[in-house]
């Protein structure tokens, strides 16, 4: 017989503010042990949330971005059960009115184009966490991520395997980071995923028995888990090895086998009550419309500009589209040299460099794109060398210049006096006449290695076609 | 509630009753509910359902980080810490 999977997610975005949900301290990742918690987050008794407004403003992008419709009226409910990591024994969430409901994703796979339903998207807090120390034989607990702002993106059971899985949660990081709702880095545990699965007989329409499989946390562990649990589902239906229930189970990704995790709960276990503290966040017209004034162009929609409005190659238009971060800097410079092209290379190839050796995101760039616009005019204008140039976006990594003023000031402005150019080249073809008569003698390289001495003496300063016509003029009349 | 349910709520709170205080409990539950049961006699159809006591909304702020407690502040009366984190019983899944 054959089987089709059916497979529904419950995706966790953590969101980009600076501040948690429900207080003013830190959302950042990578602080020192409980560096960013308060009385309020860390639920002691008498600490009223203050709901963060920018996490109102995610919630509404992402639904807006994923085409949903967004509740006006929106409340937030208490979801109750006893764990460690969770100070007030109760996570702060949304139960009866989520801000947005009724959206869909288009993705894209082998077997063609397909629209995954969204049942909903709600905003909560996210938990904190736990250290198991053997030293000790105790459980640490931190504080930090506690109450950092969450949203939860479920999707109705309308993808089929590993590979329409991966396709979708591809297309949602694109869309969420597009629309900066949030970093998605699965490794710092800023996107996570519950895969809910359950496998019958082709063409039926009965579901079968559903498993749960908790806070996935990479695309390849979630391709793995998705076979290894179809196949385990499998085999209990026709041979009935294993038994099959509906529960949650750990994916442990080194020994590539999913387990029974503990006594879950179940929704009424959680008692989900209105949180009387919280009040109702009413959505008005003109906050609507700010946000969705401020959507971005799909990438799909920017790279066809880009090919069709300024005449790059589709790969070009294809990297710069990875990310709002490089698309907002290419556009300031283009805007300002009106040289696409350039400004396509100089992102891709010698921004990218520096941001990969920062070991830093292409949407953490961020410099000034009509620096990077003058940068290139500079260039283009030969009144920098490409070299020099290089190392001035590196400064600009650093610091807000001016390019102009910072290449004045440091000496990188192009010699364009042809005599003072013409009597280094004679004082360095003087000094090496050996590579002079290697070149002579047909040894190419032994030019590069003159070329090398003279634009040393120059500190990069001139134009290297200007440089290479005067040493070959000097050597020929030598 | 009954005992099936007890049980369940003392395996979601991570407690474990004796038979003794099983049947405590479940006269406490039973009290407690003939308590809410007596809620049913006030005729509440016409009343309108109120969760928040104040009758406002968007009670939000800007999203500003503010750095206002030390974690020494905030540990001071921790029953046990160790090394920066509030340290608890072990609990492993």
């Amino acid at each position: 017989m054959r089987y089709e999977t059916v497979i529904g997610l419950e995706v966790h975005v953590e969101l980009a503010t600076e501040s948690k949900i429900f207080c003013s301290c830190s959302a950042k990742f990578g602080a020192e042990q409980n560096d960013n918690v308060c009385p309020a987050c860390c639920g002691m008794p008498g600490m009223l949330p203050v709901l963060n407004k920018r996490v109102v403003d995610l919630g509404m992008t992402a639904g807006m971005m994923l085409n949903c419709h967004i509740n006006r009226v929106t409340t937030f409910d208490k979801k109750s059960y006893y764990y460690p990591d969770l100070p007030a024994s109760y996570q702060t969430t949304q139960w009866f009115a989520p801000i947005c409901v009724n959206g869909t994703v288009d993705i894209k796979t082998s077997n063609g184009e397909k629209k995954v339903r969204i049942k909903q998207i709600h905003m909560e807090e996210d938990a904190g966490k736990l250290v198991h120390d053997d030293w000790t034989d105790t459980s640490l607990v931190d504080f930090n991520r506690t109450s950092v702002p969450l949203i939860e993106i479920v999707s109705q059971p309308d993808l089929s395997g590993a590979e329409e899985v991966v396709a979708y949660l591809e297309r949602l990081r694109d869309l969420l980071r597009f629309a900066r709702v949030s970093d998605c880095r699965w490794e710092q545990g800023s996107m996570r995923c519950d895969v809910n699965l359950s496998v019958r007989p082709e063409g039926s329409n009965v579901l079968g028995v559903r498993t749960e499989m908790k806070n996935m946390n990479s695309i390849s562990a979630i391709t793995r888990a998705i076979d290894y649990e179809t196949a385990r589902h499998i085999d209990a239906i026709e041979n009935g090895i294993g038994k099959l229930v509906q529960e949650t189970r750990r994916w442990d990704d080194v020994k590539g086998k999913s387990y029974p995790m503990r006594n879950k709960e179940t929704a009424g276990d959680y008692r989900y009550f209105p949180d009387p503290n919280v009040m109702p966040v009413v959505i008005d017209d003109e906050w609507y419309d700010r946000i969705r004034k401020s959507l971005p162009d799909f990438p799909e929609v920017k790279k066809a500009h880009y090919m069709e409005e300024f005449g790059l190659s589709e790969y070009d238009a294809d990297q710069l589209t990875q990310s709002r971060a490089f698309c907002d800097v290419f556009e300031d410079a283009y805007a300002e040299c009106s040289m696409a092209k350039e400004a396509a290379n100089w992102l891709i190839s010698d921004c990218a460099s520096i941001l990969n050796k920062k070991q830093q995101t292409f949407d953490m760039l961020s410099i000034s794109g009509k620096a990077l616009g003058q940068l290139i005019k500079l260039v283009k204008e030969d009144k920098v060398s490409r070299g020099n140039a290089k190392r001035i976006l590196a400064v600009m990594f650093e610091q807000d210049i001016d390019p102009e003023e910072y290449a004045k000031a440091n000496g990188f402005i192009v010699n364009n006096d042809m005599g003072a150019l013409e009597a280094i080249v004679k004082e360095v073809v003087a000094s090496d006449t050996k590579s002079v008569t290697d070149y002579k003698n047909g040894k190419e390289k032994a030019l590069m290695a003159l070329f090398g001495k003279c634009m040393k003496q120059l500190k990069g300063n001139c134009n290297p076609q200007v440089l290479r016509e005067m040493l070959i003029k000097v050597i020929d009349n030598s | 509630m009954n005992k099936e349910s007890l049980i369940q709520l003392e395996k979601l709170n991570k407690i474990l009753l004796s038979e003794e205080e099983r049947e405590e409990m479940l006269c406490f539950f039973e009290k407690q509910s003939e308590n809410v049961s007596g809620l049913d006699a006030i005729p509440t159809q016409d009343v309108e359902r109120m969760v928040h006591v104040m009758p406002m909304t968007n009670v939000i702020r800007d999203d500003v980080a503010i750095k206002q407690f030390t974690r020494d502040q905030l540990q001071e009366d921790a029953p046990e810490s160790y090394d920066g984190y509030w340290q608890v019983p072990r609990l492993v899944e």
